[in-house]
C-alpha cells in the first residue's frame, strides 16, 4: 500500500508538471471535493457495519482527547528542535509544527509575520501531508494504529482519513476523525499564539 | 471550517447508518475494499497533481525543501512519540 501511494502522489505531481494543461487547476478542488466526500462516505459505511466499535469508544470516553493533545504537543516540540538544528528561532520553527498539516490556512496565518515563513509553513505542512500518506500503512502495521493517526495531524478528518481507515480499523477511524476535528481547530488559535512568543 | 466538519460528519454519519442497516448486498461490501484503494490512490493522484502545478512549490521546494523535509519528520517523529506514550492511558492499562 505504502508504495501504491508514494506512486500515485509521484505520478500526479508528474503529470502535474509536464503534462497536464493548467486549465486542469480549475477542476483539481472539485475532484479532490468529490473524492474525498466519496471516500469518507465508505468509512461511515465501515463504522457502520462495524456497530461494536461505539461501546468501545464510549469506554475511552473523554481519554480520547489524550490522543490529539499528544499529536499537537508532539508536533510543536519536533519543530521546535528541528528549528534548533536549522538555527531558526524557536517561535518561528514552533508555529510551522503547529499548521499541523493544514499548509493554506499555516502560510496565511504567518503571511503577516513573513513571507518566507510563510512559505516555509506552506510547504513544510504540504510535505508533512504527503510523508503522512506514505508512512501511515508503515506506522499502523509496526508501531500501532493509534500511532497512524499522529502523522495526519489535522488531516485525520478529511484526506487522510480514508489512508488511516484503510491501514487500521473503524474504531481509530473514529478517532482519527476526533483527533484531526480538535487538530483542525486548534491551529487558527495556536500558530499565532506561538509565533508571538 | 465549521461547515466543512458538519459536512464530512454528515457525509460519515449517513455511511453508517446505511451500513448498519445491513441492506448492502454481501458482494458490495466485499468489494468494498478495492473500491475504496482505487478512490484513494485517484484522489491521491489528484492532489499530486494540485501540488505538481503549483509553480510556487516547486519553485520554493528547490530552496527551502530540506528545512520543511527536517521539519516535518521532526513534527511527524515527535507526534507519533507522545501519542505511542499516551496510548496506554486512553485504553485503560492492562493487568
Amino acid at each position: 500500500m505504502t508504495l501504491k501511494i508514494l506512486l500515485s502522489v509521484i505520478f500526479g505531481v508528474l503529470l502535474g508538471l509536464f503534462i497536464l494543461p493548467l486549465e486542469i487547476l480549475n477542476y483539481t478542488d472539485l475532484l479532490i471535493d468529490i473524492g474525498l466526500m466519496l471516500l469518507l462516505f465508505f468509512v461511515g459505511i465501515e463504522i457502520g457495519i462495524n456497530r461494536s466499535v461505539f461501546s468501545k469508544i464510549q469506554a475511552m470516553g473523554f481519554k480520547i482527547l489524550l490522543i490529539p493533545f499528544g499529536v499537537i504537543s508532539g508536533s510543536i516540540l519536533g519543530s521546535m528542535i528541528a528549528g534548533l538544528l536549522l538555527s531558526m528561532p524557536f517561535n518561528e520553527a514552533g508555529a510551522v509544527g503547529a499548521g499541523l498539516g493544514w499548509y493554506t490556512l499555516s502560510s496565511i496565518l504567518m503571511s503577516n509575520y513573513s513571507n518566507e515563513l510563510s512559505a516555509l509553513g506552506f510547504l513544510a505542512n504540504v510535505v508533512r501531508e504527503i510523508l503522512a500518506f506514505i508512512i501511515i500503512p508503515t506506522v499502523a502495521k509496526k508501531l500501532g494504529y493509534f500511532e497512524a493517526i499522529a502523522p495526519a495531524g489535522a488531516t485525520a478528518m478529511d484526506t487522510g482519513l480514508p489512508v488511516i481507515s484503510k491501514a487500521t480499523d473503524s474504531e481509530t477511524a473514529i478517532v482519527a476523525f476526533i483527533t484531526g476535528a480538535i487538530c483542525t481547530f486548534s491551529v487558527p488559535i495556536l500558530v499565532p499564539l506561538i509565533l508571538n512568543l | 471550517m465549521a461547515l466543512r466538519l458538519g459536512m464530512y460528519l454528515g457525509i460519515i454519519i449517513l455511511g453508517a447508518i446505511i451500513g448498519a442497516k445491513g441492506r448492502l448486498s454481501e458482494k458490495l461490501t466485499k468489494r468494498l475494499g478495492s473500491i475504496q484503494t482505487a478512490c484513494l490512490l485517484l484522489l491521491l493522484t489528484i492532489m499530486g497533481i494540485k501540488i505538481g502545478m503549483d509553480k510556487e512549490v516547486i519553485s520554493s521546494f528547490l530552496t527551502i525543501g530540506y528545512k520543511a523535509v527536517i521539519i516535518s519528520i521532526f513534527t511527524i517523529g515527535m507526534s507519533i512519540l507522545f501519542v505511542m506514550i499516551l496510548k496506554p492511558y486512553v485504553l485503560g492499562r492492562k493487568k
